[in-house]
């Protein structure tokens, strides 16, 4: 489905993006997101480039003297010419706040479910120190079974997996203080 | 004796089910599809003439249901069923259960399978048949001293084997006496959970030995061929990644050598139709017979690809009782082949499993290119059964042509919304060993080990950056426009109806 033009035209954008783990700023002219040709500016250098949409998350790009990329989008992910680069879009107002902060080893830890499966071993109760990078809990799925381990040493604090249950990938498993 | 085949049916789902389905299609034969709770909307369902549901998703209540299976051939009038792989093929109560009720099982007899299916029964019949074989125990253990007894005998290092086993499950290295009795204990109770018999027995571990099997066809009227080896050394715990035709290794006498030997062992057993006989190769070329298959493998596209005959084909024409139609001396092999298992889960985060829907799929083709793919975009790819989406072959006059011409396809590939295990291929084609063909059994998980070498992608980073900004533009341009979507009349009388009720 075609978008509606407001009057006047889609005023062109400024994205911030981290891109491979670099920030930069890419300012987007009038009307390309439909496709056409035009200038982007990455970091300050111009672009001229030639957007064909060709489906939901595929574009081809014409770059310079005809240079071709189709990109395809996957989540976090662009895949081009069989590789993977990650990207993420920023907001410009949470930059400042968001450096440094990351979970340090203090406080309560959860082992989440990184697909879901099914639980099929339980292998501490509340009450048990472990070890960093013990096994915890044993999850199942696509006919493999997977043996997720504690991220820090620690006390069992709460085990909400049940052995038999189906779990959903981000479910709490395991908690460690 | 002829027995007429009109309408198969497909015990199976995924990629092997729509191989099976396309041979029948080009034999003029009717296909039925049966399914799961997971999997009415799978490509093999898609594909059938006729489909129909077994039962929840869990494949112990749906593929592995010989009984509904059984039904569902006598209600839709098959006369032939097509085990695929895994699930029931290597079931001898199905496959007999299968000619009480009067339809043909696509693959070898119920006898022929007893003789060879059990490890150590298969052992024993490679003995009768003058087959080398790893040195070792023929019966089961009855105890960790007879375990003891043995591996003093062969001498250290050993390996336990389940007796009923497969994909690694219930075996174990023992490299001093002092781990046997631990592992003993630990493989016997593995297989126990795994394969429902305890049996496990021993036999010399070999150094880094290479993988590689003789695919078999034989006919009810004693002709038996072997259509060449594959390499399958390249493996992550125990479970093949990539496979070869023909092996880099293999000359023509080993081959030869081989081959005959395999045939010998089949023909002892009473074998007909598809079957592979595995072996160890160590590096001076001695092979030793490792168990035989009883059925068609995941892997035996690159077997087509480098003699040119179609196996199923040939499967579906031997069961219905016709010779075979090939001498050995007519089996030429041309070319290279290179098989890719293209799995839903992370290489990068430990294998983990990556079941979901696929919301972008770009598939690759051209020269020298086969995908046999049981996917589609759009597909949730279920958490309940083997993660494997497709195999990708690739086919060239010479190894590096068809290797080379897999990294190209690789690179044309594209699967959006769940991981996969492209990555690792891209790694392994390009590893000078891999290469230069010095692969064994344990290459894969040394290369695991080592640091995998960055390549930055060749793909300036402001051509990333824009086409990042692009997607994110699109993305905050549709909502409004999303929001303006006219409801569906479906939709607004669907919630009077609600409303009413």
């Amino acid at each position: 489905m075609g978008a509606v033009r407001p009057p006047g035209g889609i005023a062109g954008m400024t994205v911030w993006l981290e891109v491979e783990g670099k920030q930069c700023k890419v300012e987007l002219p009038e009307g390309l997101r439909d496709g056409g040709t035009g200038e982007c500016v990455v970091d300050g250098r111009a672009l001229g480039v030639d957007v064909s949409v060709l489906q939901s998350g595929v574009i081809s790009l014409l770059v310079g003297s005809g240079r071709q990329y189709r990109c395809v989008l996957d989540g976090d992910t662009i895949v081009i010419g069989g590789r993977r680069y990650g990207f993420r879009v920023e907001d410009p107002r949470s930059l400042k706040g968001r450096r440094g902060g990351a979970a340090g080893s203090a406080g309560p830890r959860a082992v989440k479910a990184p697909m879901p499966g099914r639980v099929v071993r339980v292998l501490v109760g509340v009450g048990d120190e472990v070890a960093e990078h013990q096994g915890v809990v044993v999850i199942e799925a696509m006919k493999m079974q997977n043996e997720l381990k504690s991220p820090k040493a620690g006390r069992v604090v709460k085990v909400p997996a049940l052995v038999g249950e189906t779990v959903q990938q981000g479910d709490v498993l395991v908690v460690v203080e | 004796m002829r027995r007429l085949i009109q309408k198969v049916l497909v015990a199976n789902r995924g990629e092997i089910a729509l191989r099976v389905i396309r041979a029948c299609r080009e034999m003029g034969l009717h296909t039925v599809a049966v399914y799961s709770d997971a999997d009415r909307g799978a490509l093999h369902v898609l594909h059938a003439d006729e489909a129909y549901r077994l039962g929840p998703a869990p494949a112990t209540e749906s593929y592995l249901r010989g009984d509904l299976i059984l039904e569902v051939a006598r209600r839709s009038g098959a006369d032939a069923v097509h085990p695929g792989y895994g699930f029931l093929s290597e079931n001898t109560d199905f496959a007999d259960a299968c000619v009480t009720a009067g339809v043909t099982f696509i693959g070898p007899p119920g006898s022929a399978m007893r003789r060879l299916g059990s490890k150590t029964k298969a052992r024993q019949a490679a003995d009768a048949a003058g087959m080398p074989r790893v040195p070792g125990s023929v019966t089961g253990l009855a105890s960790v001293e007879e375990a003891e007894q043995v591996a003093g005998e062969i001498g250290y290092p050993v390996m336990l084997k389940a007796a009923a086993g497969g994909g690694g499950k219930g075996m174990r290295a023992v490299h001093r006496a002092e781990e046997l009795a631990g592992a003993f204990v630990a493989a016997s109770s593995e297989a126990e959970r795994s394969f429902g018999s305890g049996e496990v027995y021993l036999e010399k571990l070999i150094e880094r030995p290479r993988h590689i099997e003789i695919q078999l066809m034989a006919d009810d009227y004693g002709a038996c061929i072997y259509l060449g080896e594959r390499e399958c050394s390249v493996q992550r715990r125990h479970q093949k990644v990539i496979e070869e035709a023909p092996s880099a290794v293999v000359s023509e006498d080993l081959r030869r050598r081989m081959g005959e030997a395999a045939v010998r062992l089949a023909l002892s057993a009473g074998y007909i139709n598809a079957g592979t006989v595995e072996f160890l190769v160590d590096a001076e070329e001695n092979f030793y017979f490792l168990e035989m298959n009883t059925r068609l493998q995941v892997e035996h596209p690159v077997t087509e690809m480098v003699t040119g005959l179609d196996m199923v084909q040939m499967q579906l024409r031997v069961a219905s009782g016709e010779p075979l139609g090939i001498r050995q001396q007519d089996v030429r092999l041309r070319g290279h082949a290179v098989e890719c298992r293209i799995y839903a889960e992370d290489p990068e985060n430990s294998f983990f499993p990556s079941p979901g829907r696929i919301t972008q799929l770009v598939q690759p083709g051209g020269p020298g290119i086969r995908e046999d793919c049981g996917v589609y975009a759009g597909w949730v790819v279920p958490l309940d059964y083997d993660p494997m989406l497709s195999k990708l072959v690739a086919y060239g006059e010479t190894r590096e042509i068809a290797i080379d011409r897999m990294l190209r396809a690789l690179d044309e590939y594209v699967v959006g919304g769940i991981k996969t295990n492209i990555s690792l291929f891209q790694r392994i084609l390009r590893d000078e060993d891999f290469r230069a063909g010095r692969i064994d059994t344990g290459y894969l998980e040394r290369l695991l080990e080592s640091d995998p070498l960055v390549e930055a992608g060749d793909v300036p980073e402001d051509i990333v950056a824009a086409a990042a900004a692009l997607f994110s533009a699109v993305a905050t341009q549709r909502e409004p426009v999303a929001v303006t979507v006219q409801e569906s009349r479906w939709g607004l009388s669907a919630r009077r109806e609600g409303l009413r009720a």
